[in-house]
């Protein structure tokens, strides 16, 4: 909670005394962090620590499954969005998701991005022209789909069909972006792109990042949260967090002896 | 490293080789047997069907008579009656399979979604004799007291689709045939449809929510264009089931050689009619021998639908 002190940054989502169990198993045990305004913010962590869990909580996709449940608060909006009467398609259209492995939808590239935006928006034929094609130079993809926007966007090779992903998920013009792990999957090529493409995303958007790759988390995060065994050991900024974490277990995992 | 299994005795041997020669060639009968089973009965069927259609030449499909004192038979009313109930069959079981195996899926907890799923599974296991007595006993009636006349006091009515829903409330005929039809292959159809949506990557699925769908928007926009190969693979599956169903028909289609436009009206279908009269036939009969050539119209029309069910649910699992 340091970070918040020194930078006077409005926190976009602010989770507070969070549980979230599987079941009987506890996943998540009492949980505080805040995702500041326009910031990019790491999560790392040993494997089934909690970190997708807690995206999974933030645009409550585990609703989709029976015997998932969580307690505590998340506020976004000044809304408690764990509350019953949220609005979950308005709410997911506001906090995107961008998955480990890219999943373009069975339809053509250019419907991949204006499906989600139908949705939600009424746009005619130029105006939803111009968002594919602004989504699309935004992540860096325009130049090698746009002249071919009607075929299937399976034919894309996996950092292009990622990187359509993100495009999709912005297209819908949310206010944050969660990406669990959106790189594991990709070379380094494509890795690339994807972190220079998180800095410029930034500026318009919240981000919260899902990460085995510590030194992504260094490169690209202005905020670090190291999970260990469902809690939240540390958050700091990712410059002391690398160079002097404040507890012996962010010590031990970043410095490789566990994890 | 043990060098005894490479040298060149062991590796010349041919005890154990003989043993493995004679299982392969065992083996490869059983699967002839089936090939020559097949072959044996499509050749069965058209010889014995050959006295009909020497007699009356292609017309036999398009004919309606079917008249035993005159010696005068044609396949068009049972073909009728078989397209028909299929089709109505169809109609009614592909909705109900769908909303079963969307729920399944989609909706249900996982445990609930077990036990209704074995539910649906042994529906699918009831011998088709007892269908055909409920049928008999209880949906005969229901439909004669209740929903024909109602149904023909409003549908029957209307322009359009009016005759369809007229005549006298027999309770036997088209429709309840088309019902315990539906009844019978709705199991098939939901259990390759709730396969089909299960196969479905979760990931796919979790997009489309994320961006702000709602469960008919995914059903609609994503699963159902994922998976429409396969679905329609089930369904003709079904209707596969639908056109050779024999007993539980029987006891209620009616058992008139009629065509007509009323839903209500008695008919036959190609097995009710076999069924029904093939055993009261004399051996070498021109009436033995049109059973034959309706018999063998069925199988083609059974095997074709397969076929293209077969066809449409691998085209999927190779082009994914």
């Amino acid at each position: 909670m340091t970070v918040a002190e020194k930078q006077p940054v409005p926190a976009a989502i602010s989770v507070r005394n969070l549980d979230f169990y599987y079941g009987a198993n506890h996943a998540l045990k009492n949980i505080s962090i805040d995702f500041p305004q326009g910031q990019v913010t790491g999560m790392i962590g040993p494997s089934g620590c909690g970190k997708s869990t807690l995206l999974r909580v933030l645009n409550r996709m585990y609703d989709l499954y029976p015997g998932q449940r969580a307690t505590g608060e998340v506020i976004f909006d000044g809304c408690n969005i764990l509350g019953p009467r949220v609005n979950l398609n308005v709410l997911r259209a506001r906090v995107g998701m961008v998955f480990q492995k890219p999943t373009p939808f069975p339809m053509s590239i250019y419907d991949n991005i204006a499906f989600g935006v139908r949705l939600h928006e009424r746009l005619d034929r130029a105006a939803m022209d111009a968002r594919v094609e602004d989504v699309l130079r935004r992540v860096a993809l325009w130049p090698e789909v746009r002249d071919r926007l009607r075929d299937s966007a399976s034919a894309l090779s996996g950092g292009q069909q990622q990187r359509l992903c993100i495009a999709r998920t912005i297209a819908t013009r949310p206010e944050v972006v969660l990406l669990d792990e959106p790189t594991s999957a990709l070379d380094p090529v494509s890795t690339a792109r994807i972190e220079e493409l998180l800095d410029e995303l930034k500026a318009d958007f919240t981000i919260a990042i899902v990460t085995h790759n510590l030194q992504q988390a260094a490169r690209c995060a202005d905020q670090v949260a190291f999970f260990y065994m469902g809690e939240v050991v540390e958050v700091d900024s990712a410059d002391r967090m690398f160079t002097a974490p404040r507890e012996n277990r962010t010590q031990d995992y970043i410095t490789g002896r566990f994890g | 490293m043990d060098r005894s299994a490479t040298s060149p005795s062991a590796l010349m041997g041919v005890a154990r080789g003989n043993g493995d020669a004679a299982f392969a060639a065992i083996v490869r009968c059983a699967a002839a047997l089936i090939l020559l089973g097949l072959g044996g009965m499509v050749a069965v069927m058209a010889w014995g069907a050959r006295g009909a259609f020497a007699t009356f030449g292609p017309a036999f499909i398009i004919d309606k008579a079917w008249n035993p004192v005159t010696q005068h038979f044609g396949a068009a009313a049972p073909v009728f009656g078989t397209l028909v109930t299929a089709l109505l069959a169809i109609a009614l079981a592909v909705p109900l399979a769908f909303g079963i195996a969307v729920w399944l899926t989609e909706i249900a907890s996982a445990r609930i979604a077990g036990v209704i799923g074995t539910l649906i599974q042994l529906l699918a296991a009831v011998p088709s004799i007892i269908f055909g007595m409920w049928g008999f006993a209880v949906l005969v009636p229901f439909m004669a007291h209740y929903v024909e006349p109602f149904a023909s006091h409003t549908l029957g009515r209307m322009p359009g689709i009016g005759p369809l829903f007229r005549g006298a409330p027999y309770g036997t005929g088209f429709l309840t045939g088309g019902m315990i039809l539906a009844v019978m292959i709705t199991p098939f159809i939901s259990a390759v449809m709730r396969d089909v949506f299960l196969s479905m990557p979760a990931v796919l699925k979790e997009s489309a929510y994320g961006l702000g769908m709602t469960r008919w928007e995914v059903v609609r926009r994503i699963i159902l264009p994922w998976s429409r190969t396969s679905v329609v693979g089930g369904i003709m599956l079904g209707l596969g089931r639908a056109l050779g169903e024999t007993m539980a028909i029987t006891f209620v289609i009616g058992n008139a050689n009629h065509i007509g436009w009323s839903l209500f009206s008695p008919g036959n279908t190609i097995a009710s009619l076999i069924a029904l009269e093939f055993p009261e036939s004399a051996m070498g009969s021109l009436k033995f021998s049109s059973l034959m050539a309706a018999g063998f119209l069925l199988m083609l029309i059974s095997l074709g639908t397969l076929v293209c069910s077969r066809l449409l649910l691998r085209t999927r699992s190779a082009g994914r």
